[in-house]
């Protein structure tokens, strides 16, 4: 009896947590993926009960609004093309051919993850810029050449062609590991050349790693702020800025909210077209012992001699705007306002200023507990949510799959708008509370975000595992949460920590999702750098910039560090 | 595997310690005011004995902010800024409405007030002070009290231009080709300037029949104004603009020229059209919902009145609201403000449709 007691009690308290986990997961995609999406739309077409169609006639219009929708999908549909070009080669460069200095250069390409955002541009607008190095050095070969060349369409895609690598430096390397050697070495043998290797036995692993960064690459295109705000100019702006200027008028809303469904229906569009493409062929390695991936030598000397030429000018390209942010944070304003540097105006006084004046420290500490609290509770929803895709397989773990990527359909500033509209009055759903003017809702925005992409690696690292562990385990008695504990998590665990660093990081200097939901007495560091490096401040704040920007730089060098530093070892 | 994991899970826990400890002080900076006075006193007074407070204001820049935190914590009161531009301060307060962050708003202009009030944002108190502001400024249901009165004025470089060469009018910067790339002409409407100056010129072209009350010349003339004017890059700075040369043009409110000029080592010419300039009147209200009410109606007692106002005046050349402060006010405001004529405003219907009239240059108008 006792024995059949005990059983039923675990039975039911087993129950139990999966009722409260069932509750609490569908509550969260109720309440926060799919009704505030919806409120929006709502808002936008049925203002008042019935179908308006007013907003578009006047988005029709505006040949200003329709000509920054164009650029925003020009930018998008471009940056495919370009950051996919650069993207593969960075990787064929460290991992794929055997370049002098491949680790050096590695480094190089890694930078950006380590900087971002409003940080990343300023720092490539003081190169490339009015009084940037490059332009002054142009100016003295070319002495006709406007000063102010370095904006519009090019500068733009070109600051975020390099901008946005970070994914194809992570995970197309990870990929292309994966190749099988023999595979590479038969098709060598049987007399094929180098580029017919990279086109039928390399591409056809890493496609499926292109098809997903592509998807990430469009949305940051979309949805790009930084970058045209500073670089665009008056004749190359997105659409996003005009959305957030709508956003924060109330009466303007629903235009706001118009332009960011547009925007959605595009990413749709991309993603149905992407499915097309996908399902086309499937590529799936069949050597079951793979050897591990040897560098290939680049036999043609001219063609080597290139290779090299452009890796080491993409490396300078990589880590010019990181040395000159490092240097300029420690000269003084003079140095700053002129952009020149010389050792007389070498200075430590911006760095003592930061940990004097409680002021300059706030930023990084709202910045730091928004990026490692959404990081951490993403990565928790996240591996609830994969172990059950993992365990269970019928239709509601579909539902919940698909229900969980729904933020990879929506631009960031829908999301955001979504949010802002939806609770800015108190909505029974989440307990009549209201979350505008609250710290909740930045922080809510940025869990979110980071759901598909924390979702998709994760499931991958849960199906990566062999089923035979976990069956072993069970056999020898361990109980599910102890399976869970000591067997499955620390096989997974590089992934978590890879995730965290990625998402840590990738939100601390974060502007564009800010500027939509940040509480006014809490400015996190991607407002306080953009207000700085854009308004009529004075030259400290300026300079203040670029020490922010070096001490974001050694925080997130740091968390990769953590993660990924001590593996090679 | 262990220690990194330990790290980064010591490393959250205090962050998140921190993050609710930064929701609670906020929280307990709003803690139940209305019913229980003696307990917010306790709840967000410092160790010190001084209150917070939370202020929205777009006046707040050439060290204005600076100065009034300075005088306000010598006075018991620890103040956070939160500035913006007039229009984007209205946004955001009207955004917070059913939460509000604010405790008390001052700046902007009598437009964004009577629009709080219709929304019913703000609290009415009748501070010490409001009878000795000049007739007719203050709200007659007591929900908002003049501080300061601003003239909205288009100066020019006076090294550059006089008053023969200059334009005699807004229209003039459009309308005459001489003038044309060489005025500062807005990108963004988000400041309370800017606003003031297209509710100047759309004003002249009212007509009931026209899109949200404006005449088909009205809009027009707003596309001139915006197609050959310089729009300002990210970065620039007006009146370095202004000085240099490259436009010698644009608006200014008439508390920000002193400051400017000495700095720039320039003088300002104001442009004094015959139909007048637009004046704004900047007011003080608190924030229906503030949870420091009791600290909030000190504050702007002691804000709004002769002697703060007067050193304010004094400080940063405006042109007090309240007549025993504007003895106080430098000469050459009160010569100014004497020079000006007043453009005669319906300032209801303006703030009626402002932020359509927004919406709609941002959409079609804007090169």
């Amino acid at each position: 009896m006792n024995v059949v007691d005990k059983i039923k009690g675990q039975l039911s308290s087993k129950k139990l947590i999966g009722i409260i986990i069932g509750i609490f997961l569908t509550w969260f995609i109720v309440a926060f993926l799919v009704y505030p999406n919806l409120n929006l739309l709502k808002l936008t077409f049925f203002a008042d009960g019935r179908l308006s169609l007013e907003p578009f006639q006047k988005l029709l219009h505006s040949s200003r609004a329709l000509k920054s929708l164009l650029h925003s999908v020009v930018l998008a549909v471009s940056l495919v093309v370009t950051v996919n070009i650069v993207g593969i080669f960075l990787v064929l460069v460290t991992d794929y051919f055997d370049i002098r200095g491949a680790k050096l250069l590695r480094l190089g390409y890694m930078t950006t993850l380590i900087y971002s955002g409003i940080v990343l541009v300023s720092g490539y607008k003081f190169i490339y810029g009015d009084h940037g190095v490059i332009t002054n050095f142009l100016v003295q070969l070319f002495p006709s050449l406007d000063v102010t060349w370095f904006k519009g369409y090019w500068a733009v895609l070109f600051v975020m062609t390099f901008a946005v690598t970070s994914n194809h430096v992570i995970f197309l390397s990870n990929a292309i590991q994966k190749v099988d050697y023999q595979t590479i070495e038969s098709a060598r043998n049987m007399g094929a050349s180098t580029f017919y290797i990279l086109r039928r036995v390399v591409f056809p692993v890493l496609k499926p790693t292109i098809f997903a960064v592509t998807i990430l690459l469009f949305l940051t295109g979309l949805g790009a702020v930084s970058a045209p705000i500073v670089l665009g100019g008056r004749d190359f702006q997105t659409i996003n800025p005009m959305i957030l200027s709508f956003g924060q008028s109330v009466t303007s809303r629903d235009m706001a909210a118009l332009l960011a469904i547009i925007l959605g229906v595009f990413t749709l569009l991309l993603l149905t077209v992407m499915r097309k493409i996908e399902k086309g062929g499937h590529y799936v390695s069949i050597s079951k012992v793979k050897s591990e991936l040897k560098k290939q030598k680049i036999n043609n000397k001219l063609a080597n001699a290139i290779v090299h030429a452009i890796a080491y000018l993409l490396f300078l390209i990589y880590v010019m705007p990181v040395i000159i942010i490092v240097l300029f944070s420690f000269s003084d304003s003079y140095s700053i306002t002129t952009s020149t540097l010389s050792w007389n105006h070498f200075t430590f006084d911006n760095y003592a200023k930061l940990f004097t004046q409680a002021s300059d420290f706030k930023p990084y500490l709202v910045s730091i507990v928004y990026s490692a609290v959404s990081a951490v509770i993403v990565v928790i929803l996240t591996l609830v949510v994969a172990r059950i895709l993992h365990k269970y397989n019928h239709k509601l773990s579909t539902v919940l799959e698909y229900a969980m990527l729904i933020p990879w359909l929506l631009p960031s500033t829908l999301i955001a708008l979504g949010l802002i509209i939806t609770y800015d009055s108190p909505k029974l759903i989440i307990l009549n509370n209201v979350l505008t003017g609250t710290v909740w809702i930045l922080l809510i925005g940025y869990v979110i975000v980071q759901i598909p992409f924390t979702l998709r690696l994760l499931r991958a690292a849960f199906f990566s595992i062999d089923h035979s562990l976990e069956d072993a385990s069970k056999n020898l008695g361990a109980g599910t949460f102890y399976t869970l504990r000591r067997v499955l998590l620390p096989i997974i665990f590089p992934s978590i920590m890879a995730v965290l660093a990625l998402n840590f990081n990738g939100h601390l200097a974060d502007y564009d999702l800010a500027v939509f939901l940040y509480h006014p007495l809490f400015e996190p560091l991607g407002i306080v750098i953009k207000n700085s490096s854009t308004d009529q401040v004075s030259v400290d704040a300026k300079a203040m910039v670029f020490v922010y920007s070096v001490i974001l730089m050694i925080i997130s060098s740091l968390t990769l560090y953590l993660v990924y530093g001590r593996k090679a070892k | 595997m262990r220690k990194p994991l330990l790290i980064v899970l010591s490393f959250v826990l205090s962050a998140s310690l921190l993050l609710s400890g930064c929701a609670s002080t906020n929280q307990a900076n709003s803690g139940e005011g209305g019913q229980a006075p003696g307990k917010t006193t306790s709840a967000d007074a410092g160790k010190d004995g001084t209150k917070s407070l939370v202020v929205y204001s777009n006046s707040l820049s050439d060290g204005r902010g600076d100065w009034l935190k300075e005088q306000a914590l010598a006075n018991g009161f620890k103040l956070d800024f939160v500035e913006a531009g007039g229009g984007d301060i209205a946004n955001r307060l009207i955004a917070e409405k059913n939460n509000p962050v604010a405790d008390v708003v001052f700046g902007l202009s009598t437009i964004n007030y009577e629009n709080f009030k219709e929304q019913s944002l703000l609290e009415a108190y009748k501070p010490v002070w409001a009878s000795e502001v000049a007739e007719g400024l203050n709200d007659k249901e007591d929900y908002y009290h003049a501080l300061v009165k601003q003239a909205i004025v288009l100066i020019y470089n006076s090294k550059l231009f006089d008053e023969k060469t200059a334009p005699k009018d807004w229209t003039d910067l459009w309308k005459k080709a001489e003038y044309h790339g060489k005025y500062d002409a807005p990108s963004t409407f988000g400041g309370g300037t800017t606003r003031a100056v297209l509710a100047g010129i759309l004003v002249r072209y009212q007509d009931p029949n026209g899109q949200y009350g404006i005449s088909q010349e009205g809009w027009d003339e707003i596309r001139d104004y915006l197609k050959f004017g310089y729009h300002q890059a990210e970065g620039e700075d007006f009146y370095a603009n202004l000085a240099s040369g490259k436009t010698p043009f644009g608006p200014m409110w008439s508390s920000g020229i002193q400051s400017r000029e000495e700095q720039y080592g320039v003088k300002a010419g104001v442009v004094k059209p015959e139909i007048g300039v637009p004046y704004i009147v900047e007011h003080v209200a608190i924030v229906k919902g503030s949870k420091n009410l009791d600290t909030a109606k000190q504050f702007v007692d002691w804000f709004g009145s002769a002697e703060v106002q007067g050193e304010w005046a004094k400080k940063f050349s405006s042109l007090p609201a309240n007549e025993k402060a504007l003895e106080a006010a430098p000469k050459d405001i009160k010569d100014l403000d004497a020079s000006l004529k007043t453009q005669q405003i319906d300032w209801q219907f303006v703030a009626k449709n402002m932020d359509k009239w927004i919406e709609k240059i941002e959409l079609e108008l804007l090169p």
